[in-house]
Formats: structure tokens, sequence, C-alpha cells
């Protein structure tokens, strides 16, 4: 059996007003305490590159496209997210796509598009928001998926550091 | 017709300040929690959100009103007027500041009206709010709401006693009835009631939290037990006229506050000070006790109903009694009796 004792409270505690002031006393110190909420549009979440967020695909500084079409990551998607349709060209890489959607709605932003990608043409980028009014309106062109190699740099040189990891640690 | 006019006038502003400062209470409630808590509260709407009661009103007046199966619609619909009405009924009668100036021979007051009973006439008002949360407790056909409003009057009925009998301590120190007197007789030195009158005025305090239902007494209201209490199946404006009614009650009780205890419009150190300085110091007043209304409720626990009813008739009201009873000794046989 659990018994309870309870402390006999003095006539100054009984009458409850020196605690109860005491609390007003907290409660007002903490009216003039910083506060925690984020005020989200003002101020965006932190990113960094390790943020997986929207895939990108990678704009080379001549303006050309890094991927080829060989569609390795539409294999890759988990999702069937990405649809991709190629054409050749008279660039040396010989491919580029003409058609290269992906769907914003279906996409889980698991990365293996990233990883499944030979010509290091397709990142996740930082950028997480994602809004409009109708669905038609979120399966992204290419062109809302070109990004300069610039604005994906940090994200890039992350993923190589990632994976040079094995060849580093490697002892075979 | 001029008189009229200035009669006209003073009743809109009278009423324009009183219902203008509960709209903003909403929005005062909201921004000081949100501060107690580390957080902004409303900022979106206008400057610092001070637009969002307008906003909540426009909402309110959008939202499709339900009345419950079985209930009884004109009761139902009766209850938020009977809430709304009493808190503002009272307001007619409280001295915002005081003679303003001679206007035809009349002197102007900075009150609706100045009637020789009006501490009586704000308690007899103010006693009726209790009727629209049983009424509307009652009329919903909802045993949450019954609950409510059965709790509502249980404790009104507990606490109006001792409240009546502190304000009744103060009626005895000013011989007078009328409530620009009452604050007429705390000009001076310490003259304020709260110093003559320390455990009238605590007991006055308790009580009025009681009456506005405000923490930690807010049990016709209490959402651990009673979802909403006996608004619960309001909706729409007339959920807002609940609310509406609270925290006009809320100010009603703030401004009786500040005229019963702390000299009403009175400057201190200044005997002769003009209208509006009159004015601005009753509303410093106010502000203050609406500040600890939101301040109180956001600091303690709600009481549990068996300590609320223990509070109120084990301890409040023997304590009023002797209050009552010491006061009328003084005044009988202690110094400066006749």
């Amino acid at each position: 059996m659990v018994v309870v004792e309870r402390k006999e409270l003095s006539f100054l505690e009984r009458i409850y007003f020196p605690a109860i002031l005491k609390g007003l006393k907290i409660t007002m110190s903490k009216m003039f305490a910083p506060r925690f909420t984020r005020q989200y549009p003002e101020e965006p979440l932190p990113t960094n590159e390790v943020t997986r967020g929207q895939p990108r695909l990678a704009v080379n500084p001549d303006d050309t496209i890094r991927c080829v079409s060989c569609g390795l990551c539409e294999a890759a998607c988990p999702a069937y997210a990405i649809t991709i349709d190629g054409h050749e060209t008279e660039r040396f890489i010989e491919r580029e796509p003409e058609r290269f959607d992906i769907d914003m709605l279906r996409c889980i932003l698991c990365g293996f598009c990233e990883e499944a990608c030979p010509k290091d043409a397709i990142y996740m980028s930082n950028e997480l928001e994602l809004a409009d009014f109708s669905r038609a309106a979120l399966v992204y062109d290419i062109e809302k998926l070109k990004r300069p190699v610039s604005a994906l740099q940090d994200r890039i040189d992350y993923v190589k550091k990632i994976n040079d990891r094995w060849q580093t640690s490697s002892s075979t | 017709m001029s008189m009229i006019l200035i009669w006209l006038l003073i009743t809109v502003a009278c009423y324009g300040a009183v219902i203008g400062t509960a709209a903003l209470m909403t929005f005062a409630e909201r921004k000081v929690s949100a501060a107690m808590q580390y957080r902004y509260g409303p900022n979106r709407v206008g400057p610092f959100g001070l637009l969002q009661p307008l906003a909540d009103g426009v909402k309110f007046i959008f939202k499709e009103e339900v009345i419950p199966a079985g209930a009884n619609p004109w009761i139902f619909k009766l209850a938020p007027i009977l809430t709304a009405l009493p808190a503002m009924l009272a307001i007619a009668v409280i001295p915002f500041t005081g003679v303003i100036g001679t206007f035809e021979g009349t002197e102007v007051l900075g009150s609706i009206a100045n009637p020789e009973i009006g501490i009586l006439y704000v308690l007899a008002v103010t006693g009726v709010g209790v009727y629209g949360a049983i009424l509307g407790g009652w009329a919903s056909n909802s045993k949450y709401s019954l609950l409510g409003g059965l709790r509502a009057s249980a404790q009104m009925v507990s606490y109006e006693l001792s409240l009546i009998l502190a304000v009744l301590a103060v009626v005895a120190t000013t011989g007078s009835l009328n409530l620009h007197e009452i604050v007429a007789g705390q000009s001076g030195w310490f003259g304020w009631n709260v110093f003559s009158q320390p455990l009238a005025f605590v007991l006055f305090l308790v009580c009025s939290y009681a009456e506005t239902n405000r923490h930690p007494f807010d049990f016709a209201e209490c959402e651990p037990e009673l979802v909403g209490g006996f608004h619960t199946e309001y909706s729409s404006m007339k959920f807002a006229m609940f609310f509406i009614g609270e925290y006009t009650a809320m100010v009603v009780m703030a401004c009786l506050t500040t005229t019963l205890f702390f000299g009403g419009y009175l400057v201190p150190f200044w005997a002769d000070a003009p209208w509006w300085m009159g004015l601005i110091a009753f509303g410093a007043k106010t502000s203050f006790f609406l500040l600890l209304f939101i301040w109180v409720r956001w600091t303690l626990p709600r009481f549990r109903y068996d300590q609320l009813m223990h509070l109120g008739w084990k301890v409040l009201f023997p304590l009023a009694l002797i209050n009552i009873f010491v006061t009328g000794l003084v005044i009988s046989f202690g110094p400066g009796a006749n």
C-alpha cells in the first residue's frame, strides 16, 4: 500500500497569495524573454549541403545541360516521378534530354536519382518549398528544373566527398 | 436640442470605448499569452496584428449557424443576447471621468447616467448575466452544455454574495451608492478605498474573477471536463455574442475595481486635474486590471470544483461577513463616529 504523506501547509502557504504573486512574477518575467517562434516566410528554414530538397538538373557554365538522357534516374526512381525523352545532338556527348519531367507530387525526395546519375547531372537542391494551385503546375518540366552548377556547388562537393569516402577507406 | 446631442455623444463615446476595449482584449489576451509562452501571437493582420479582432468578427459572421436537433430554438437564440446585454447595460453608470463642463446650466458628467443608486444598478444588472449561461446550457439539448450552465449558476450564487458584501463595505465607508460620490470620497493622501478596505478589495478581486467566468474559476467552460461548457453547441455570431459578453463583463469589472477601490478618475497628488487627465488616469488604472485578468489566467491552473465551492462558502463568505461587521463597528464606534 502506498501512503502519501502530504506536508502540512503553514498559514502563509494556505492563503495562497504569496505563491500566486510568485507565479505572477515568473509569467511577467517570461513576457520579455526572447521568443522561439520562426516567422516562417520571412525567416526561411536553414538549409545546408546535407539538405535533401527537390531534385534539380545541373547546367554547365557554357549553358549546356549535363544530362545525357540515359534514363538511369528514371529507372531508379521508386515513385515513378521522372519521365525522360532524349534526342541526338552535334555535341561531343551526343545526346541530351528533349523532355525531362519530374512530378513533384510523386517525388519523395529520396535522392536515388542523384545516386544513379553517371554524369553528375541531377542533384538534390536545398529548395524545399512546393505550392501551387493545380496538380498540373506541379509537374516540373526541364526549364523549371535547370539550375547553374554554381547554385548547386555545395551539394556537388558534398556528394563527391561522400562518394570518395569509399575509395580512401577501402583496404583492398 | 444640443443637450441631447451631448448626451448622444457621451453615450456613443462610452459604449464605443468599452466595446472597442473588449474587442482589443481578445487580441491582447492572445498577444500576452503568446509572449508569456515565448511566442509572437497574431501578427499578420494589420500592423502588429491589430486588425485581428476585425478579421475574427468577419469570420464569425460568415460562419454557418447550427441549431442542434431537439434544442429549444427561441431560448437557444435568446441566451447569447442575455449574456451580452447585461454587461453592456452596466456601462451606462460607470464614471469614466468627472465633470466635463457646464452646458445650459447642467453639469455634464463623464458617465452616461448618474443615478443615486449607481452601484446597486450595476450589481442588479450584472447578476442577470448568468441567465444567458444557464438558458443557453439548458436549451442546447446537450449534457455538457447543461452541466456548464449548472456550474455557472452555482458559481454565481456562491460568489455574488461575497462580491456584494465586499462592495457593501465600500458603500458603508463612503455613505453613498452613487458611483461619482464613491469616487469623490476617495480623494486625498491614501484616500483610495484599497487602503481603508484592503480585505474587501481582495474579496472583490477574487469574486470578480468568478463572476466573469475567468481563470482560475472558469468552470462553466472548463474544456477538459465539459468540452466547451454552456456554449458547446453554439456557432457563428451566437458564439461571438457569448464571447463579447464575457469580455465586456471583464472590462466592466475592471472599471468597477478602479472606481470602487482605486479612486476611479482621480489623479493621485493632483486634486484639481482637468477632466481629460481624469480620463487618462481612469484608462491607465483600468488597463492594469484588464492586464491582471489576462496575467492571472496564464499563471494559475484551474481550481477543482469542490475547491471552488469550499473557497466561496467557507473562506470568502465568512471573511466578507467579518469584514462588513468590523467596518460597521468602526463606523459606529471608531474615530469620527458621531
